[in-house]
């Protein structure tokens, strides 16, 4: 049983994913880090934030490009992230179910 | 950032995919940059490090989590946590499964803990007297010196001074030579008078063992002379028991045998010699003693030069030996100097016994896992179809060795706590039996549980579930669907492979049991054997004490008889005391001594295979009545003989035999040691044996202590054991004894009062302390076999039903079935019994040392332990062997 094909999204995969999307143009591992935190108060490891990425992108879900090789990043290059039209489909189903999960419930956790 | 950057790079090159590298240091360094402005470099550098470990460590775990599809759900520690997740689930499954046995968990953890219990307290010992360094700097430089004499087979026995203090004038080897000796003294002034262990040592010896007093000084090098020899160093618990650990005493005079000696020092409470003294005194020996190189009373250590090996030092000294055998021929010859390695001298025999008994409960251990297994294996095919099914729904055969291993680990952790509690239990014992018998052993005092032991417990532990748990488990992984669910169809279980594994671990099992219980045999034989050696005395309702009086206040030789005399006297007078005697050596105390002895009229010519020597012993005049030894033939001793009387001298049998095996000695004169003192011999005695039983009785002469011996120093005559035969045992005797010496002189001190059957019984406590402890490894062996092989036969018939069911339904007799199931077992046994054989023969060698009045090789000692085993094993088979001749065949086939 292959599990890789299954389109459903790991709630911090999510996340991730949300974050890209929100910084559109900017979308690198130290501003998506910075996003998460601002936007969830979430204090993720670096660590998991590459995995993520990296994983993310074998499952085809992000493309990535270097570009903009900053002086004070030693010279390096940075790795932006964008989503593909998958990764947008994937997080409108997730939404979509959440909503109609939720629906009704309203009244019972707030 | 320059010098950690090229760091960082190369920590993640290591971990970091290659085409993440660059984006993620670059990462790094941007936040490291942003956080030096704000919280300085240090604190920066500290961060950078921690996230870049961190970030290696990520990828480090993904990648061994690799080899699969990526788990779905975007958590970074999905890979580790899978691979913990089943370990859990293995060791939950593990525990469920134990939980759900209770019985065999009980008995497999019983017997574990038992096997692991016996070697966690053996290896305690082993370790803590064996390998524990001793407590003294770079103690492999130590070495004890002795003096050998290779035709006698002695090779390591004390020195006369004047060899010892040649060889410390000549060899380059050491840098510290110092001899010692065992000595007494009387304590005497503020408190009441005491009798103290003392150590008089030649100066130097505190540096060979590489310690200096906590307190004051050591020796210094001069006060070895006679008479500037006053000084002493007390051990850190007399000076406390005795002084109230007075901060003052370096300096303060205090009175050993009524002579001012200066307290020089305090040892620090580390400080330990086998012999535990009191006080360390300087060997201070007369000119005339110094010269003495026939009469051996010395021992010595000595401390290797830095790059001298021991060979280098022992060939030194040996050509010093050499030398001085030509210059001194007639003391000398077939002597020379030995060394060995100072632990050596201080564990001597103890050291075989210790690993036989270290040996035996591997032994058991074997035993034990040898059992566990077949119980695994046992419950590996009841469950075979539960791992046939397991692996049919595709779990890998790598996780289902995974699960049995878990198991058995499981267990022998297990055990191994139930064995701390087993061995906790026996070291309480031991450290009792070797607290008062083996006190003299180093490291006694470190025998309990320790981190170290704890450590070698947990590792056997371990080693242990690996050992027993290899076998099942990989059985079982052998198994083929098919094959497992189509030998069930057929009643079997197991398969031809488990069962020829559980048959070879039974047939290990009472070879091994075979090897202990002979070895605890021959040692049980050797004990009975030794402790019916007659003493050549009547040891029953002995009791006796060491006297000795100070040359200060008994410088007078008839001083010296008047206070035995009247002492004597007392004693007589109490109640239940039916004689009293007086000895300079009583038998298994421990003293003893050795002279030339010189026949008159003999010439040099006079050759004999042996050293022409005699052990003196002074005695009182009812010496030999009131020890029940045979007066042979002519005269013992009486009044008459004092010291107006002619000297007289009374020699034991071996004497008689040795140098007049021709001619009657009585009437013939003797003298022994130097100077010349001719005695006339009265009478013959019978042998005794003086040190140990186990040792042929020696050249013996009696002289009576009213007489002078200058040969044998006045000290001899001071230094007197009160022998009393007596109704009263020793703590009743004690008080009445101590009162009578009061009386005579209330200053006198009296040492331990001691039975001599006791002294005999110590002599033989190693012995009975190895057979003890290897007939209780022996007996364990033999549960724990007669136990796997009730399971293995139980088994095998349960296997077997279908067979004896048709067998029966064919008209077999129950008889016919008995023989048919007994053949299995007999095989069995047979092949178990005859590899054990084959198993002692080639292991009871190393007994040989420990052995007495029975060699290693005993047939009838091998036969009845065989039989012994065959019919424990028998015992075992029984049951399991009339249960088949009971089969109903009708329930069997249905």
């Amino acid at each position: 049983m292959s599990i890789t094909d299954v389109s459903i999204l790991g709630e911090f995969e999510q996340v991730v994913l949300l974050a890209i999307l929100r910084l559109a143009d900017d979308a690198y591992a130290v501003t998506i880090r910075d996003e998460i935190l601002q936007c969830t108060g979430r204090d993720v490891s670096r660590g998991s934030i590459y995995i993520t990425l990296d994983r993310l992108e074998t499952k085809g879900y992000l493309k990535s490009r270097l570009a903009d090789s900053t002086p004070e990043r030693g010279g390096r290059a940075k790795r932006y992230y964008e989503l593909r039209p998958r990764a947008i489909e994937a997080l409108k189903e997730g939404r979509r179910a959440l909503v109609a999960l939720w629906r009704g419930l309203e009244g019972v956790l707030t | 950032m320059t010098q950690h950057q090229s760091r960082v790079l190369r920590l993640l090159a290591r971990f970091v995919p290659s085409d993440l590298r660059e984006s993620i240091a670059g990462d790094l360094q941007e936040e490291y940059l942003r956080l030096r402005a704000h919280r300085g470099a240090a604190l920066a550098a500290a961060w950078l490090w921690w996230n870049t470990a961190r970030v290696a460590i990520i990828f480090r775990w993904e990648r061994t989590a690799h080899g699969r599809p990526l788990p779905p759900i975007g958590d970074e520690l999905r890979g580790f946590a899978s691979m913990w997740d089943t370990l859990r689930q293995d060791i939950v499954f593990g525990a469920r499964m134990l939980w759900r046995q209770p019985g065999f968990t009980v008995v497999a953890g019983l017997a574990l803990a038992l096997g692991i219990g016996a070697n966690t307290a053996i290896f305690s010992v082993v370790d803590a007297v064996l390998w524990r360094p001793l407590p003294y700097a770079d103690p492999a430089a130590i070495v004890s010196v002795s003096e050998q004499r290779p035709r006698e087979g002695r090779l390591f026995g004390p020195i006369s001074p004047a060899d010892f203090y040649d060889w410390r004038r000549d060899s380059q080897s050491f840098s510290s030579l110092a001899a010692y000796s065992d000595i007494a003294l009387n304590i005497t002034g503020a408190g009441e008078p005491e009798r103290v262990r003392a150590l008089a040592v030649s100066p130097g010896f505190l540096d060979v063992l590489g310690v200096a007093p906590a307190r004051g000084t050591d020796f210094r090098p001069d006060e070895e002379t006679f008479g500037r020899h006053r000084v002493a160093l007390l051990t850190d618990g007399f000076w406390r028991r005795r002084f109230g650990a007075d901060a003052d005493i370096v300096g303060r005079t205090v009175i050993f045998d009524g002579n001012l000696y200066e307290v020089r020092g305090v040892l620090a409470p580390a400080f330990w010699w086998p012999s535990q003294p009191d006080v360390v005194v300087p060997l201070a020996l007369s000119n005339y003693d110094r010269t003495l190189r026939a009469a051996h009373f010395l021992d010595a250590i000595a401390r290797r030069k830095p790059g001298v090996s021991l060979g280098q030092a022992r060939d030194e000294l040996a050509i010093i030996g050499k030398r001085l055998s030509d210059d001194f021929p007639e003391e000398n010859t077939g002597h020379g100097p030995n060394l060995r390695p100072v632990r050596d001298a201080l564990v001597g025999d103890v050291r075989v016994a210790l690993l036989v008994l270290f040996g035996a409960v591997a032994l058991v251990l074997l035993i034990a896992c040898a059992n566990v297994a077949t119980l695994l294996l046992a419950r590996a095919a009841g469950r075979q179809k539960e791992l046939a099914i397991r692996a049919a729904v595709g779990a890998a055969r790598g996780r289902l060795v995974r699960q049995m291993l878990v198991e058995s680990l499981l267990l022998a952790l297990l055990g191994g706590g139930a064995a701390l509690v087993v061995a906790v239990w026996s070291l309480a014992a031991v450290r009792q039996v070797v607290s008062t018998q083996f006190s003299q052993l180093p490291g006694i005092a470190l025998i309990g549980i320790d981190v170290r032991v704890l450590g070698v417990a947990t590792v056997v532990s371990l080693l242990t579930g690996l050992v027993f748990g290899a076998v099942p488990a990989f059985m079982v992984s052998d198994l083929t669907v098919g094959s497992a669910l189509n030998d069930e169809s057929r009643g079997g279980s197991g398969g031809v492979k488990g069962r020829r594994a559980r048959t070879a671990l039974v047939v290990a099992e009472l070879a091994l049991s075979l090897v202990l219980l002979v070895g605890a045999v021959l040692l049980i034989v050797s004990f009975r054997n030794l402790t019916e050696v007659s003493p050549g005395f009547q040891p029953e309702q002995v009791v006796t004490t060491r006297l000795a009086l100070p040359s200060s206040r008994y410088g007078d030789y008839t001083r010296v008889v008047a206070f035995y005399e009247a002492l004597s006297e007392r004693l007589q007078a109490v109640p239940g005391v039916t004689r009293v005697a007086l000895t300079s050596a009583p038998p298994f105390s421990g003293l003893d001594a050795r002279l030339n002895l010189e026949i008159e009229r003999r010439t040099a010519a006079f050759s004999s295979p042996t050293p022409v020597r005699a052990h003196p012993r002074v005695v009182s005049n009812d010496y030999f009545a009131t020890l029940g030894i045979p007066l042979l033939r002519g005269r013992g001793f009486t009044e008459h003989d004092n010291n107006t009387a002619p000297n007289v001298i009374v020699i034991n049998q071996v004497t008689a035999r040795r140098y007049w095996p021709d001619e009657d000695p009585i009437g013939q004169r003797i003298s022994l040691g130097s100077p010349q003192q001719w005695r006339t011999i009265v009478g013959i005695v019978g042998d005794i044996r003086h040190g140990s039983l186990d040792a042929d009785a020696e050249p013996e002469a009696y002289m009576p202590y009213a007489q002078r011996f200058d040969a044998l120093g006045a000290g001899l005559a001071r230094g007197m054991t009160v022998v009393m035969r007596t109704s009263l045992d020793a703590p009743t005797i004690a008080p009445l004894l101590r009162a009578a010496v009061a009386t005579v002189d209330p200053q006198q001190p009296v040492a331990a009062i001691q039975s001599m059957e006791d002294l005999i019984a110590r002599s033989v406590a190693p012995r009975r302390v190895n057979f003890l402890l290897l007939s209780v490894f022996a007996l364990m062996a033999v549960t724990l076999t007669s136990a796997g092989l009730y399971g293995v036969m139980a088994y095998l018939v349960g296997q077997r039903t279908r067979e004896i069911s048709v067998r029966m339904a064919l008209g077999a007799s129950p008889s016919a079935i008995l023989t048919l199931v007994l053949r299995q077992a007999g095989s069995i046994m047979a092949a178990g019994i005859a590899l054990g054989v084959l198993g002692a023969l080639a292991l009871t060698q190393s007994l040989t040392a420990l052995l007495f009045g029975v060699r290693a090789t005993d047939v009838r000692v091998y036969a009845g332990v065989s039989l012994l085993l065959a019919v424990v094993a028998l015992l075992a088979v029984a049951v399991p062997s009339v249960r088949a001749t009971r089969v109903d065949p009708i329930s069997a086939l249905r």
